[in-house]
């Protein structure tokens, strides 16, 4: 950029240059012109900054806008679609040929899973995938399956308020509680009261592209306890049970007059991480 | 599930989805249109995962994103049609140097969003680029493709522009007067 030459029209070559200094993109010598003029003017200082203001606020005013919440998880899904799209052309053979493998080899557990719409069939998968586990895991597992995997989820997730009045007074402040809980890049799409089997439910959905977390909290039934069992480990006092069925991790946490559980299609050890992270506060919080 | 892993995938949602509110923002303020910016929003991360073996680690991935949203938001303006492509015999007006008149104060964050979206996208965009993302000129000028003396002519105009729209806003609403009105007075 050539350097300006002030002197005459001053006010007129200041103003001109004025946005290119506060972009911070003038020569030094130019600068050092106009800083000399804005000393002897006080209508071009005035400008100046109000110039300056007007700057910070559109800043702040457009960057108060975020993306919507939903968007990440939208994002990641197409990445993760488009990168299932690179790798079909070899991956159907590869596919067959494990298929064959397990069906040769391996006794199936949860068989094929069911349509969205199918619900007789969902209502086999949940009851054969459960089988396998002890019953007192069985709630938090079915409510799951059932709530958050067979579910079509809304392009939008509601709000933090639409969830908080979903979940009622008792059981909003569990909200706060999850985010901090689970792996970078979970977010709350879901948090409710349901029913599954004749059961009350109150059930908190992360998810990550196509991976889900549940926290399924329900009151226990006379005599259900996981104490028979052997803690696979404990926080801050509170013994945390384990179990898995097909791809599904189940971690078990009690308080006195509920079973919490956190269901997810993640490993054994992360599971057990985010239990061991949320049952102190949530059973606080049952209390 | 099987590709949840995959180390390439991970390295490119780390370097690029952090920039996810900068880039829909500005491709919102833009369009002035969020669904729009939604629809954008994916195809850029798209794109840029499909061109990420071109991508140096390193580098400013930030920058490279919003080359890959300017770029998609001129192929959709061409699909869309209906928005105004600025013409250079515009772009290259010279910005009056007399005196602006003086943005009022007592603005609301709203007036000031409205009165950029009056501002012709193409000045608009430079704008956001530099006022509020904070990209040098040269960046701004790598994203948009143009000159950096467009991108100064853009922006020099763009924010007269919305100078001028907010003081008239103001007149509108009686916060301030027209200094026209107060000589004949």
């Amino acid at each position: 950029m050539n350097r300006p030459k002030f002197g005459e029209s001053a006010c007129e070559k200041t103003r001109r240059y004025m946005d290119a200094y506060l972009s911070n993109e003038l020569l030094v010598e130019t600068t050092h012109d106009l800083l000399q003029h804005l000393e002897s003017c006080p209508e071009c200082t005035a400008e100046l900054e109000a110039r300056t203001r007007l700057r910070s606020r559109l800043k702040a005013a457009v960057k108060a806008q975020t993306a919507p919440p939903h968007l990440p998880v939208l994002v990641r899904d197409k990445l993760r679609n488009s990168q299932r799209g690179r790798w079909r052309f070899y991956a159907v053979p590869v596919a067959a040929m494990l298929v064959l493998a397990a069906v040769i080899w391996v006794r199936p557990i949860a068989g094929p899973l069911p349509g969205i719409a199918d619900r007789a069939a969902q209502a086999t998968y949940i009851q054969r995938v459960s089988a396998t586990v002890a019953q007192v895991f069985r709630p938090g597992l079915c409510d799951h399956i059932h709530c958050a995997f067979f579910r079509v989820y809304p392009q939008t997730p509601p709000d933090i308020h639409e969830m908080e009045a979903k979940l009622g007074e008792e059981y909003k402040a569990l909200l706060p509680l999850v985010g901090p809980a689970v792996p970078e890049g979970y977010r709350v799409v879901l948090a409710h009261q349901c029913t599954y089997a004749g059961r009350r439910f109150i059930h908190l959905t992360m998810r990550k592209g196509s991976d889900v977390i549940s926290l399924v909290v329900t009151r226990k039934n006379p005599d259900e306890t996981f104490r028979a069992l052997s803690p696979a480990a404990g926080a801050a006092g509170v013994p945390i049970y384990q179990a898995s069925a097909a791809n599904y991790q189940i971690a078990g946490f009690e308080s006195d007059g509920y079973l919490a559980f956190i269901v997810s299609d993640l490993t054994g050890a992360a599971n057990l991480h985010i239990a061991a992270a949320l049952a102190p506060a949530v059973r606080q919080l049952l209390s | 599930m099987l590709f949840a892993n995959n180390p390439r995938m991970n390295e490119f949602e780390a370097a690029a989805l952090p920039h996810l509110n900068d880039i829909y923002r500005t491709a919102a303020r833009v369009l002035g249109d969020r669904t729009r910016a939604d629809d954008v929003l994916q195809d850029v991360y798209l794109q840029a995962w499909k061109s990420f073996d071109k991508f140096e680690t390193g580098t400013n991935c930030r920058a490279w994103l919003f080359k890959i949203l300017f770029h998609t938001i001129n192929h959709y303006r061409r699909k869309w049609l209906n928005i105004r492509m600025v013409k250079e015999s515009q772009e290259i007006l010279q910005t009056a140097a007399a005196a602006d008149p003086p943005v009022p104060e007592h603005i609301t964050d709203q007036d000031l969003l409205a009165a950029l979206n009056q501002v012709p996208q193409d000045f608009r965009s430079a704008v956001l680029l530099v006022d509020v993302e904070e990209f040098s000129y040269k960046d701004a000028s790598a994203i948009l493709g143009v000159p950096i003396g467009t991108v100064m002519s853009r922006l020099s105009r763009g924010r007269k522009l919305l100078r001028e729209r907010l003081a008239e806003m103001a007149r509108q609403y009686g916060i301030l007067h027209d200094p026209k009105e107060g000589r004949s007075a």
